[in-house]
């Protein structure tokens, strides 16, 4: 699908990111879901410099811990929660799994550049860390995966990602310790992210080897972990970014593929969406992965973000896990990628997960990233997402603007 | 003009089948397409005229797993068990069960080697209708 033509950067269509807010990720029982939702937005909100009033768009995106809570975003509770009602316009909610946050980029930018909004807030709360284990199981064992075709084999999310990582590590020739050090690459960024549910955890390949196998070739810490946590951002034209800020961030194009549903669907389980998205994203921003600073690239197993780095042509075919063993993506690296610590190390919020590396890429951006973590200049950044069985192939091609 | 009106009607015979020891893919009358999982509509020319038809059950294995934790509850099956993507000689793809070796492991599996169908016992269809594939014998 060729794009349409993007808005004039700099124009009134042209979407700006101008604040984020995020709260840390893990295990935190005492925090609720509601709490977290309006701190996030709070600091979104005061970063972005605006007033809470000059929202008038709401973008929500669901919590995946229950139904009532997710009932409760539906239903314009933000709205009321945020002082909002009977001030915006609208609150609605966007969905794709993983790749929501990529989704609701597009949908916040769309209600921007056709002037049916001119302030948007996009904000995630998940309490996926303090939830039931044995329900999130069953959950991720029924939502997503189809029930009368892989249901019928008990399928689950760990499954799907060791069936992945199994094509993935056939292909390229990949050894356990060469996967296993992307965990290690994503555990030293997390250590620099005061937000990360593992920021105070070194991680060895050692020890990564040495957990017990979940589901072949996956090991108990390639699989990520279930973290409470809550993010936001502001959108708003670069017309009035302009007025109040020295910099903000646009999108400089984007690209995109749903390549299936079931997993079992797949014909390139090795590839997944990744390298037709590129094709269009690159061509849409006019500049690719040899112009970008870094990248945020979902990642709730390893081979999930080997895979899409190779098809962003981040890596060569066959080359991102050796690549991470090399330390190519580590912190002093050459290449930094997924700076807050991933889905892997930073915590696995549910729909939050690429929530976060969007954010995160946004902070980057804005220079507004803690400075041992700051990607030095950082102008241009590559974000990638995917949902479900990584039924898609999402990409966000940001750019820094300075007035 | 008939359609298919309701998941029953779509998947029923695919269970049907596997109870009789065969594997099945749907076909459309229309353009030949076989399709695998089974659609309301023909995904090439999106005709309705939709049937079922018997396979080989030869392939190739294109990836498979093995699940040592967290079975699902409503499965009902004791952990370790394997899980397979195949790519059947006819085209279609599916996910299924993989039959243990002599050994009792999954160990002989190997990405993009052949397997055949092999069904499971009568009982285990009749609670868990999938497809089990297993290692030609001899290989």
């Amino acid at each position: 699908m060729s794009n349409m033509p993007y808005p004039q950067p700099g124009s009134a269509s042209d979407a700006a990111f101008i604040g984020i807010g995020e709260i840390p990720s893990g295990k935190y029982p005492k925090r609720g879901f509601m709490a977290q939702l309006v701190e996030a937005a709070a600091r979104a909100i005061q970063d972005s410099g605006l007033q809470h009033t000059d929202i008038d768009q709401l973008v929500l995106i669901p919590n995946l811990h229950g139904i009532p809570d997710q009932a409760d975003l539906i239903f314009s509770r933000v709205a009321e929660e945020l002082g909002l009602h009977g001030r915006v316009k609208s609150s609605m909610m966007v969905h794709s799994g993983g790749s929501t946050s990529d989704n609701a980029t597009r949908a916040a930018a769309g209600l921007v550049a056709s002037g049916q909004a001119r302030n948007v807030l996009v904000v995630q709360s998940e309490k996926w860390g303090s939830a039931d284990l044995t329900e999130m199981v069953d959950m991720l064992s029924v939502n997503g995966i189809p029930r009368e075709w892989e249901g019928t084999s008990g399928l689950q999310f760990n499954a799907i990602g060791g069936l992945i990582t199994q094509r993935y590590m056939h292909q390229s020739g990949s050894t356990p310790e060469e996967m296993a050090s992307v965990c290690v690459a994503l555990r030293e960024w997390a250590r620099l992210n005061p937000n990360a549910m593992w920021k105070d955890k070194e991680l060895t390949v050692e020890q990564v080897l040495a957990s017990k196998l979940v589901s072949d070739p996956i090991r108990a810490i390639e699989c990520p972990y279930l973290a409470d946590g809550a993010a936001a951002f502001v959108m708003t034209s670069a017309t009035e970014a302009r007025r109040n800020h020295d910099s903000w961030v646009r999108i400089g194009g984007s690209g995109g593929c749903v390549s299936h549903y079931s997993s079992g669907q797949d014909a390139e389980l090795g590839e997944l969406g990744w390298p037709k998205a590129a094709v269009e994203a690159y061509d849409a921003a006019g500049w690719g992965p040899q112009d970008a600073d870094l990248a945020e690239v979902y990642d709730s197993y390893s081979a999930v973000l080997t895979i899409a780095l190779e098809g962003l042509g981040l890596s060569k075919k066959g080359e991102a896990a050796r690549d991470f063993h090399a330390k190519r993506f580590s912190p002093g690296g050459e290449f930094p990628v997924n700076t807050n610590g991933g889905l892997l190390s930073a915590g696995h919020t549910g729909v939050g997960g690429g929530m976060a590396l969007l954010v995160e890429a946004v902070r980057q951006l804005l220079h507004r990233a803690e400075p041992e973590r700051q990607v030095a200049g950082a102008e241009r950044c590559i974000v990638g997402g995917s949902g479900g069985s990584y039924m898609d192939a999402q990409i966000m091609m940001l750019e820094r603007v300075e007035k | 003009m008939s359609y298919i009106e309701n998941a029953e009607q779509l998947t029923g015979p695919f269970g049907e089948a596997l109870a009789r020891g065969e594997l099945t893919v749907q076909k459309c009358n229309s353009c030949g397409e076989l399709i695998m999982y089974p659609k309301y509509r023909c995904p090439s020319c999106f005709g309705n005229d939709l049937d079922w038809c018997a396979v080989s059950g030869r392939g190739q294995l294109l990836t498979y797993t093995v699940l040592r934790f967290g079975a699902p509850s409503s499965f009902d099956v004791e952990p370790p068990y394997a899980i397979g993507v195949v790519r059947l000689d006819e085209g279609p793809q599916l996910t299924g069960r993989l039959h243990a070796g002599a050994d009792g492991t999954w160990d002989h599996y190997r990405c993009d080697e052949p397997v055949v169908f092999e069904p499971a016992d009568a009982a285990e269809v009749a609670q868990r209708p999938a497809a089990w594939f297993a290692a030609p014998r001899g290989s």
